[in-house]
């Protein structure tokens, strides 16, 4: 058998004619390759992988915004006076953007512009990021999307809306198209409202969904919720009747302040004109300002419980005292100081009642600039009010040291210092909160205050029954009355300043004002109106101003469920007593 | 020794191919959750916008404007309001006061 063993090998035919050491040489050579493959591979996923790992990233990584909702401001009672919802904002992408004229003045007419003012804004084709408008009504988005034009975008955005409206404008204030508090609460308590947004890095899939989360998520921080001090119900009420009185008297402007006497939250501050918060183009700062803080005026007969409160409460003088004020006018260093008619001899409340300038110099006259300067800096005068909000005014009170005889007679009776119709009705705290001055505040506290004492609280009711006289029969402020809650208050009226004089008697320009409490026994609320220019042949305070005065304090107390604390009758309005300018 | 080597490597793959059920499974989820916490915020968004549009109905202005013009109603003042006191407790018979 083995002799038979054919050696194949040995053909001839088969013999190879290349050496051996070619295939091993290819061997190598593919084996090398597949060796550098190997280190490539190894080297790009192990070494050297940042550039791939970021074109990775570049495809399929997002960093997602997480919006913070921007906080809601609520009145007291939990109504909402701002909230924001998300409404769309149309945007263009000018490069890309499809330039059909016809759909072009369609969508110019939807976006309420002039196609030469849309052709405008997308003339920079290098852009291709472009606003068109911003924050549009739903409808408006939906037939723009419905034009079906290429490069047009709707994204949706947070707009602040506002559905009380033009009444508590002044108060709440408003944000930007970038929700960033521009007037009032919204700018004073931006940061508060604001929150932070929060982000988180995701993979997304080739559909747009998110698959895995990277890293860390942010989470946003809501905005909180602000609770205010403001009674909707309230606010609206005196806001209506603000207006009415500016328009039926003619005047330029108008304000109401109600405080609560026994906590200093604002109830209602509003002013009128006002504006209307979500629609303010063609807004003039007239409009804007919120008066009740930053118009400052001189505060008149509204000063002169605080200088007859000093004299009671030094123990000078007593309710009873009498003061002779005949013959109705007195001379003080040369300059006249007069009563609107005389009214012979007073007693210090009668002065207080029927407003007497030269009963009231009289008394101030015994006191020393220091002391009176000391009581009414106490009171707020001159003072920021101390009231988180934007533009508040301090007004102006001078340095005792600098003031002659004459000016501390014309302060006495509130000439000569200036005062924003809030710090008065602060002010006004002194007598309704037993003797202190306290906080104000407009946001939400129901507790008790109290704050630094003025004077005594013998004396602040002392002077609450003055005030009660001065708003009763025989008073200035007799229309300030109001059907089953007593009342208590003191009218105002000056000549504006026109220039550096009062003007001339044909073309002078008035103010009128009332400040007062209710119910005068144990006050509630303290409020104050003023009217700017009342200009239809009424101008006194005790005319213009009172009447709006009883209004709210009826109403206020009605909402508060205050139970009357008089008889009522039907008021029968005798002639007024006319103030002293 | 060659029979581990190969247990193990079959136990390998199989762990191998787990691991991709369970991220495949764990992405599903995530994109789940993505979309159900969305939907959550659109109805959190929708709520709110609706409660203000309550509120726009329910304005004082708004109130007072209907109760005038379609319920002819007028301002309550004192003389036209009757006051109930409430009872001191125990006592049952109410007593109403007309100031």
């Amino acid at each position: 058998m083995s002799s038979r063993s054919v050696q194949y090998t040995s053909s001839p035919l088969l013999a190879s004619k290349t050496p051996i050491w070619r295939s091993q040489f290819i061997v190598a050579c593919i084996a090398l390759g597949f060796l550098g493959l190997v280190a490539r591979a190894a080297y790009v996923q192990l070494i050297d992988n940042a550039f791939f790992k970021r074109q990775g990233a570049v495809r399929h990584v997002r960093t997602l915004d997480l919006p913070a909702n921007r906080g809601r401001i609520l009145d007291r009672n939990g109504h909402i006076l701002a909230s924001s919802v998300p409404v769309p904002s149309i945007w263009a992408n000018p490069e890309s953007i499809d330039r059909d004229p016809e759909k072009f003045k369609a969508l110019a007419k939807l976006l309420g512009m002039t196609q030469a003012e849309l052709e405008k804004k997308l003339s920079d084709e290098d852009k291709n990021f472009v606003w068109l408008k911003r924050q549009v009504d739903e409808p408006v988005a939906k037939s723009i999307e419905a034009l079906k034009i290429k490069g047009i975008y709707a994204r949706k955005e947070y707009k602040r809306i506002y559905p009380e409206g033009e009444a508590v404008a002044h108060v709440v204030g408003f944000t930007n198209v970038e929700n960033i508090g521009q007037e009032g609460v919204e700018r004073e308590f931006n940061k508060n409202l604001g929150g932070k947004p929060g982000s988180r890095r995701v993979i997304k899939d080739k559909f747009g969904q998110v698959v895995e989360d990277i890293g860390e998520i942010i989470l946003p921080e809501d905005g909180k919720d602000l609770q205010l001090s403001i009674d909707s119900k309230a606010q609206y009420f005196a806001y209506e009747k603000i207006k009415e009185a500016v328009i039926s008297n003619r005047a330029k402007a108008g304000s109401v302040v109600v405080l609560h006497a026994q906590t200093g939250e604002v109830l209602a501050m509003t002013n009128y004109p006002s504006f209307v918060p979500d629609k303010r183009s063609n807004l003039m700062g007239e409009q804007l300002r919120n008066r009740a803080l930053t118009d400052t005026f001189e505060p008149g007969s509204v000063m002169k419980p605080f200088t007859i409160g000093l004299a009671l409460n030094s123990g000078r003088l007593t309710p009873n005292s009498v003061i002779q004020t005949a013959p109705g006018s007195m001379v003080l260093t040369g300059t006249t100081i007069h009563d609107s008619h005389p009214h012979g001899a007073l007693t210090v409340e009668q002065v207080i009642q029927v407003s007497s300038n030269v009963g009231t110099t009289k008394i101030a006259m015994q006191m020393q600039p220091q002391e009176m300067w000391e009581t009414f800096s106490q009171a707020g005068f001159g003072q920021k009010p101390p009231i988180a909000f934007p533009g508040v005014v301090s007004g102006r009170l001078r340095p005792y040291k600098t003031w002659r005889p004459i000016e501390q007679a014309t302060m006495s009776y509130g000439y000569g210092l200036s005062a924003s119709l809030f710090q008065m009705a602060r002010s006004y705290t002194v007598f309704s909160h037993e003797g202190q001055i306290i906080p104000v505040t407009l946001l939400k506290n129901e507790a008790t205050v109290s704050g630094e004492q003025v004077f005594s609280a013998n004396t602040a009711s002392q002077v609450r029954k003055m005030l009660q006289m001065a708003a009763g029969p025989g008073g200035t402020g007799m229309k300030a009355q109001t059907m089953g809650y007593s009342v208590g208050g003191k009218s105002g009226t000056a000549y504006k300043q026109v220039g550096k004089t009062y003007g001339s008697e044909k073309n002078r320009k008035y103010r009128g004002w009332f400040v007062g409490m209710a119910p005068i026994d144990k006050p509630l609320i303290i409020v104050a109106v003023m009217l700017d220019e009342p200009s239809n042949g009424r101008y006194y305070g005790g005319d213009v101003a009172a009447p709006v005065f009883s209004e709210v304090v009826q109403q206020t107390l009605r909402m508060m469920r205050v139970q009357p604390d008089i008889a009522f009758k039907p008021l029968v309005v005798t002639q007024l007593e006319k103030e002293s300018l | 020794m060659s029979r581990v080597s190969i247990i193990l490597l079959v136990a390998v793959l199989l762990s191998a191919l787990y691991l991709v059920r369970t991220q495949y499974q764990s992405r599903a989820l995530t994109t789940e959750l993505d979309q159900t916490m969305s939907e959550a915020r659109r109805l959190e968004i929708e709520n709110d916008r609706l409660d203000v549009e309550r509120r726009a109905q329910a304005t004082p202005k708004r109130v007072e404007k209907l109760a005038r013009e379609q319920l002819h109603m007028r301002t309550i003042t004192p003389a036209i309001t009757h006051y109930a006191k409430l009872p001191p407790p125990g006592v049952t018979t109410s007593e109403t006061v007309r100031p």
